[in-house]
């Protein structure tokens, strides 16, 4: 420990001349790296705004239960509270005939016309219950089971859709992450053995001085994870850029997707790269080094 | 300091380096170990290192058995040994004042100290002008002094220079022959291989061991 606090000076200008000397294949591997993290900053970048569509769509996740008709203005509240007092549910409330009216009208825009034929409000009131999805059987189940209710309608079809989307979209998420993770251990590693092998004489000359592994060890570390919080921080600056860009694009033409705020996003994505850049470094220069050394 | 009681060694391909191989070196002692090219020599010095182990017999160097399975207690016995290599070993893109701090840098030194002692190595060894220089800009001699100020620098309890007349001119060759040994004191041993005896200026303090074909043919001091 004192030879390494005593070193640490030396230690980063090993590493500095380690990358000085090797400066071209050095700057291809960073270039690499930081497009590697970049690619992985757009994924988790996509992967945080659908998720933020999926969980606002599935906010709007809800079925609607039809009561009894001879069921009076305080039946329909207590069956409220009773269905808002169940497990998986956001939040119930009684749309009465007129609001389900307007709502029709809204609907058909230019084409309510056709709902002056009527000479009374053809709509019944109905409760419209707002449910997590991933709990939509039990509330489904239990609904089923209450007293004085006529018919639920469950929009079953597009619930199961937008669930499996949300799913799909969790499991591509971490493919993708998984996918980049192993390629910039793979990438470090090796560069990191390239470095071991570029310096085999140095490495010899310092065991045949005694010089401890760990000692011998630490430049290379440190110029792995020089190398990848390099390719990291090109990486943040890309992405603050193009999501900038996205963001310009999308909220102009595409207004209805609901993006997450981009203040929130940014600052959060550089932290996450920035990390990931220096554990993935330290891990691919263990593996790199102790591949190297096992050789 | 060091003691071999039937040392063999034998090359994986089956090469024998070395055969019943019997001597003490202790401390204070300036030991030549001559012979001619392939003999045996850089073999045996091999063994002093650590870098090999003997296949038969057994070698004791600074209280250390050098067998398989000691690898953390030869390292920690390198550090106690200044080793002259036949090709230096110097680290290319450094200065010669870094090259020899680097030879210190993990024997706990403090960084102030370091510099201080490297800088008095490199003025032993007379090249105190070229403690800045990058080793590639140095002449042969002048890495030959680099490399032993390196040796010297850790103030080791061995140092054990491998044929380093090589390559150098006679003037140069004695020179550096007597610079190694006048590093030698009560606690230091120093251990030259060479096949040029002719460069060899003996007094009775030294020993002069002849190896031909892995095995000591001769053993005396000097001057008898």
């Amino acid at each position: 420990m004192k030879n390494i606090l005593y070193n640490t000076g030396y230690f980063l200008k090993e590493a500095k001349t380690m990358l000085r000397l090797s400066l071209l294949s050095n700057i291809f591997s960073l270039i690499s790296t930081g497009l590697i993290f970049f690619i992985l900053a757009m994924v988790i970048s996509g992967w945080l705004i659908s998720s933020e569509v999926v969980e606002v769509i599935q906010g709007e996740a809800e079925i609607n239960v039809y009561f009894d008709e001879d069921i009076d203005n305080t039946g329909a509240v207590q069956l409220v509270e009773r269905i808002n007092d169940m497990d998986g549910v956001r939040e119930a409330r009684v749309v009465d005939e007129e609001e389900a009216y307007q709502r029709m009208v809204e609907i058909l825009g230019k084409e309510a016309r056709v709902l002056e034929f009527f000479d009374d409000n053809p709509f019944n009131a109905f409760i419209e219950v707002k449910i997590h999805l991933e709990k939509i059987e039990p509330v489904l189940e239990r609904l089923h089971l209450m007293a004085g209710i006529e018919h639920v309608r469950d929009n079953r079809e597009v619930l199961d859709r937008l669930q499996s989307i949300a799913e799909l979209s969790k499991l591509l998420g971490y493919l993708i992450i998984t996918a980049v993770g192993i390629s910039t251990l793979v990438i470090i590693s090796h560069i990191i053995r390239q470095g071991i092998f570029n310096n085999r004489e140095q490495i010899n000359t310092l065991r045949l001085l005694g010089a401890p592994e760990n000692f011998i060890a630490l430049p290379f570390l440190l110029e792995g994870l020089l190398l990848t919080l390099g390719g990291g921080l090109l990486a943040s600056i890309l992405s603050v850029f193009t999501l900038k860009q996205v963001y310009a694009q999308m909220t102009g033409p595409l207004p209805f997707i609901p993006l997450p705020p981009r203040e929130t996003l940014v600052p959060g994505l550089v932290i996450l790269v920035m990390s990931l850049s220096g554990i993935l470094g330290i891990i691919g220069s263990l593996l790199g080094l102790s591949s190297a050394k096992s050789k | 300091m060091i003691e071999a009681k039937e040392v063999c060694f034998k090359y994986p391909d089956g090469t024998k380096a070395l055969k019943n191989i019997n001597l003490k070196i202790e401390a204070g002692d300036i030991v030549y170990l001559t012979g001619p090219s392939g003999s045996g020599k850089t073999s045996l010095l091999k063994l002093f290192m650590g870098v090999e182990y003997p296949t038969a017999g057994t070698l004791e160097v600074l209280g250390q058995a050098i067998a398989k399975g000691q690898a953390t207690n030869i390292r920690n016995m390198r550090m106690r040994i200044g080793p002259v290599f036949q090709e230096f070993r110097l680290i290319k893109g450094r200065t010669a004042l870094e090259n020899v701090m680097l030879g210190m840098r993990f024997l706990g030194i403090p960084p102030h100290q370091l510099k201080a002692n490297a800088s008095n190595a490199l003025i032993k060894v007379g090249l105190e002008h070229k403690a800045l220089s990058p080793v590639e800009n140095l002449s042969w001699g002048q890495c030959q002094r680099v490399a032993i100020a390196r040796a010297v620098a850790r103030k080791p309890a061995l140092i054990l220079a491998d044929e380093p007349t090589g390559n150098l001119d006679k003037d140069n060759a004695l020179n550096i022959l007597q610079l190694l040994t006048s590093f030698k004191d009560k606690d230091t041993a120093v251990v030259i291989t060479t096949h040029a005896t002719h460069l060899i200026h003996e007094t009775k303090d030294i020993q002069i061991i002849e190896i031909n074909d892995g095995s000591i043919c001769h053993e005396r001091l000097g001057l008898t």
